[in-house]
């Protein structure tokens, strides 16, 4: 895989995907094993578990593409949150007597793919996107990798950083807005973000 | 138990994260059910969704040994690419037709906050192998001794049968199912209660051989009607097929 994000033409794919094209399949492996390889192997630190995660959650998408929308999101990005939550699951082990990650569901947490993600993927190089997480600050990039790369919830990543959960949870709604605003390439999805502190009491429940 | 509630404004501020899965099962589910029915857009909730796939695509890329292919190839080719038992069912017992109660405006919003969250289940599992002859019996045993002459509720059909037990002021109910019905490797039983919102999940398991499984739900019953079973691939938030299981759970 060469340093790009773009997906070109995940739609078609699809569609061969759902009409049981095999060759579809080893298409999708061949653009996007690498990146789904690096997600596993940043959460779960060990390439041969990687591979089986990787391997299963191809054989995922061959099985249950009916279920892909791509009215909700890209196909990579599915494919990314499947080898993602599957690679959490495996490395908390909170749910060792199910064998399918309920948690492929959280590919659905989509209204529609977001135009700002969506180009900054097709038209952003990887070490641009790298940069642009880079750029974050420390204590930002730290809250979003233990949510993303660790399945931390904000309460988790407060008491594992000592901060108050409204200041952790304040700290991924800040993150993700800056990343988005600095990787916005159309006026179609920006959104101001208010920096104040947000309101502790609301979401200390 | 009192099921948390969100409003706008909780929704707002945990709009990170949300779109990162970062929050608590109860909290990712009463953002779904705000979501639900709330006219407002959440806009800035919206906006955030999809950043997961950018911070993957940032990382470097790591090339997958080539054995990989190949081993994913040969097993895609020695299984059906989606096995026929979840999608039908012989005899839908009570209550056919459920599925319609979902209406897009409700299961988009309902999939929005999703269950990717953190999920505590926990499957206890008594294995009774070879020593009950009545398999019905033994159920209702087990039943009767988790909640104490609680009222038990038969959920029934072509996987397999079991009562749903109301622990009531326990804030808490069992399902103890003998389910019977062949289950693929990549399958699980879901579990529904059903109101007149239509179904919300409640849990997942998968049964061993032999064995009764004593599932927790993770849902008061109280204002539900109906209790329902159906076969999926993945933890879903809307059932995909008709119940494997149903019963009426209302006094």
């Amino acid at each position: 895989m060469t340093d790009t994000a773009q997906p070109p033409d995940d739609a078609l794919l699809a569609e061969r995907l759902r009409s049981g094209d095999r060759e579809a399949l080893g298409e999708l492996y061949d653009r996007y094993a690498s990146v789904a390889m690096a997600v596993a192997v940043r959460v779960v630190t060990d390439r041969e578990l990687a591979e089986d995660l990787v391997h299963d959650a191809y054989v995922a998408v061959w099985q249950k593409i009916d279920r892909f929308d791509a009215s909700r999101g890209s196909l990579r990005a599915w494919l990314l949150t499947i080898v993602r939550n599957r690679a959490i699951d495996r490395l908390r082990g909170t749910r060792p007597s199910i064998e399918v990650g309920e948690a492929d569901e959280q590919s659905l947490l989509r209204t529609g793919p977001n135009p700002t993600w969506e180009a900054a993927l097709q038209q952003r190089s990887a070490s641009e996107l790298r940069h642009a997480l880079e750029s974050l600050p420390q204590e930002q990039r730290q809250a979003v990798e233990l949510a993303y790369f660790g399945g931390r919830t904000y309460r988790e990543i407060a008491q594992l950083t000592g901060v108050p959960q409204g200041t952790a949870n304040g700290r991924l709604r800040l993150a993700l807005a800056k990343l988005r605003d600095s990787l916005s390439l159309t006026d179609a999805a920006p959104l101001s973000v208010q920096a104040e502190p947000v309101r502790a009491e609301g979401i200390d429940r | 138990m009192t099921p948390l509630r969100f409003g706008c404004q909780d929704v707002d501020e945990l709009a990170g994260a949300l779109a990162l899965g970062a929050v608590d099962a109860d909290q990712a589910r009463a953002a779904r059910e705000h979501l639900s029915s709330c006219p407002e857009p959440h806009a800035e909730l919206r906006s955030l969704l999809g950043a997961d796939a950018v911070l993957a695509a940032g990382l470097d890329p790591v090339q997958p040994s080539a054995a990989l292919r190949e081993r994913l190839m040969a097993s895609v080719d020695a299984m059906p690419r989606r096995p026929e038992a979840a999608m039908s069912v012989a005899e839908p017992p009570a209550r056919r037709g459920w599925l319609d109660w979902l209406s897009p405006q409700l299961a988009r919003p309902m999939a929005l906050a999703g269950v990717g969250a953190a999920l505590a289940l926990a499957v206890v599992s008594v294995s009774l192998a070879g020593q009950l002859g009545d398999r019905d019996r033994a159920l209702r045993a087990v039943a009767s001794a988790l909640a104490a002459d609680a009222p038990a509720h038969r959920v029934e059909g072509p996987a397999g049968r079991g009562y749903v037990v109301d622990t009531e002021g326990a804030g808490a109910a069992f399902i103890v199912a003998d389910v019977q019905g062949p289950l693929a490797a990549d399958e699980l039983y879901e579990l529904w209660l059903i109101g007149p919102e239509g179904p919300v999940d409640v849990g997942v398991f998968r049964p061993r051989n032999n064995e009764i499984t004593v599932i927790p739900v993770e849902r008061d019953l109280s204002g539900f009607e109906t209790f329902a079973v159906t076969v999926e691939a993945e933890r879903v938030t809307a059932p995909t097929g008709d119940p494997v299981m149903a019963g009426a759970i209302g006094s």
